[in-house]
């Protein structure tokens, strides 16, 4: 007698790890891009022990699965149906900060026009860097609009380095122009916020804005990279 | 979890063995998903489409499914290898490969925990199956303990989000180590056989029975008992995660005992890979290194996903009792090497 419980939950589970590695970009909102051929690979295994075990049990005695199994079927239903978002201001604002490492060295900025920055780097030459290169010149960053309980706002980053459950955050306050509406992703034009002492610890973290675009979430919103 | 109430008939299409399944049982199911779907749609209707998408919930969702996927691959890996274990390596191999005597082999599978890159999703399976093939328990568990939390990619991660401290990693490996071994000959001598769930006492290979057979049977149990417990797990550890807010923690940092048993604290709820929690770690800086390295020592051992899975696997009485004890012996053991080498 054929039992079908299991292969179908072997089958739902594999089609889910399928569905958000070879169709779409919706495993980045979880994990890690070096984790991905392995979740396809997952996949294709469950699958083929799904088929399988359609094959098999036809002789004989068919299990029915452990009770437990069932708890499978909500995040496989979800990953097929409707994926959860990338995680976005809710986290970012109860999120330890992300620690920035210490530079050795900065490379030498463009003579002119503006400078493209992930918010590492800014952060790194803001609070580490001697030299000062960054005073009155002008930075572009990109990153997620999270709001702050005073009316202000932050320009945010979450990075992961294994999967979602670890994010950290990095934040850049904005000055100067009002808060676009929490999770939208925008690359700020703007330049340093003039508080502190540039290149110590004392100087803020924060930007002065003189415009503001919208763009669209990137590929893989956990990788911290300076605007196009 | 509600999924398990609603959902009566996995039980009954089990044990039925003398005249066969009775014919509702099939359909049961059905009736089963069908209900599922009317008490969906009647939520719905009363306001669970805009609860679902509230920005702590969808969060909530995230982790919670971020868990689970990050950890599918491991858990895959670990039942395959498992189940390769249980049909196809006869048991006098282990008993060549390990010492007669469980006090001695008890250490050695401490070290060779180092041999089994993975997270800990994957040695929970692999440990049940060592048990099976006669391997003494105790051995078992230290290899059980010892495997997420010593492997090359761990104390890699370690070395890099600790630069220029290499007594953390040396720390690390130390006090892993000391907990698996110590928690072993705890077993040894006080475990009793009997909080094992029996199925854990099962032998492997049956004579006459194809082993191929056997290999797809025993992965398709495993696996789909494992990732439901991984599934309840991953809730668990994500509700955590998203709703018990950071700022409680760090309040408490200050007092040095204090702030190593919050960190233990959080280690257990977070349920972080162990290839990824020195950096959280690393990024707890209001805390003492002595702290954070009891978080890394108790994470990969001790985690609300990981004693799902050892629920699951070894039975409640045993998962309980285990983790109980082994969060009491990693804190000692982090504590103790801590104020030795940081």
């Amino acid at each position: 007698m054929k039992h079908p419980v299991p292969a179908v939950l072997l089958l739902l589970v594999g089609a889910a790890l399928l569905r958000i590695t070879l169709f779409g970009d919706v495993a980045l909102r979880y994990v890690q891009e070096p984790l991905r051929p392995y979740l396809a690979v997952t996949g294709a295994v469950l699958i083929l022990a799904a088929a399988l075990s359609r094959v098999r049990d036809g002789r004989g005695d068919g299990h029915g699965p452990p009770r437990t199994a069932w708890l499978l079927v909500p995040p496989a239903l979800a990953l097929l149906c409707w994926a959860p978002p990338a995680l976005g201001s809710y986290t970012a604002a109860r999120n330890n900060p992300k620690i920035v490492a210490d530079y050795d060295h900065f490379d030498p900025l463009p003579t002119h026009g503006a400078v493209h920055l992930s918010l590492t780097e800014f952060t790194a030459r803001v609070q580490q860097e001697e030299a000062q290169s960054l005073r009155g010149r002008t930075v572009v960053l990109s990153g997620f609009v999270t709001p702050r309980t005073d009316g202000a706002w932050d320009l945010s980053r979450l990075l992961v380095s294994c999967c979602a459950a670890d994010s950290q955050s990095l934040t850049v306050r904005m000055h100067g122009i009002h808060s676009p509406a929490a999770d939208t992703w925008v690359t700020v034009t703007g330049t340093w916020h003039p508080s502190g002492t540039l290149g110590t610890t004392s100087a803020a973290v924060a930007l002065n804005v003189d415009s503001l675009q919208r763009i669209p979430e990137p590929k893989r919103p956990y990788v911290d990279r300076p605007p196009a | 979890m509600h999924q398990d109430d609603t959902v009566p008939t996995a039980p009954l299409a089990h044990d039925d063995p003398v005249d066969g399944r009775p014919r509702t049982s099939r359909s049961l199911p059905l009736v089963g998903a069908l209900s599922v779907l009317l008490l969906l749609a009647l939520a719905w209707a009363t306001g669970l489409g805009a609860w679902l998408a509230r920005p702590d919930v969808r969060a909530w969702q995230t982790v919670c499914v971020a868990i689970t996927v990050q950890a599918m691959p491991f858990l895959v890996l670990g039942t395959l290898v498992s189940g390769a274990v249980a049909a196809f390596v006869p048991a006098h191999v282990f008993q060549r490969l390990l010492p007669r005597r469980p006090a001695l082999a008890v250490p050695v599978a401490s070290v060779a925990g180092v041999a089994l890159p993975g997270c800990e999703c994957a040695s929970v399976p692999v440990a049940n199956s060592l048990i099976r093939r006669g391997v003494t328990p105790s051995a078992a568990f230290a290899f059980l303990l010892s495997a997420p939390a010593v492997n090359p990619i761990v104390l890699t991660s370690t070395a890099v989000a600790f630069p220029g401290s290499p007594r953390m990693v040396a720390a690390r490996l130390i006090a892993s180590l000391a907990t698996s071994a110590v928690m072993g000959w705890l077993w040894l001598r006080f475990g009793r056989a009997q909080w094992l769930r029996p199925a854990v006492r099962h032998t492997g290979h049956q004579p006459g029975a194809s082993r191929w057979e056997e290999f797809r049977q025993g992965f398709q149990h495993d696996f789909l008992h494992a990732g439901g417990y991984l599934v309840l797990g991953a809730f668990a550890a994500a509700t955590f995660n998203v709703f018990v807010p950071r700022s409680v923690l760090d309040s408490l940092s200050t007092s040095p005992w204090l702030s190593v048993l919050v960190l233990a604290l959080l280690a257990v709820v977070l349920a972080v890979c162990s290839e990824a929690d020195a950096f959280v770690a690393a990024s707890l800086t209001g805390f003492s290194p002595t702290a954070r390295l009891a978080f890394m020592v108790v994470g990969p051992m001790v985690d609300l996903k990981l004693m799902a899975l050892q629920a699951g696997t070894f039975g409640k009485s045993f998962a309980l009792r285990f983790s109980a004890a082994t969060a009491v012996v990693a804190v000692i053991s982090a504590a103790v090497t801590g104020w030795w080498l940081l």
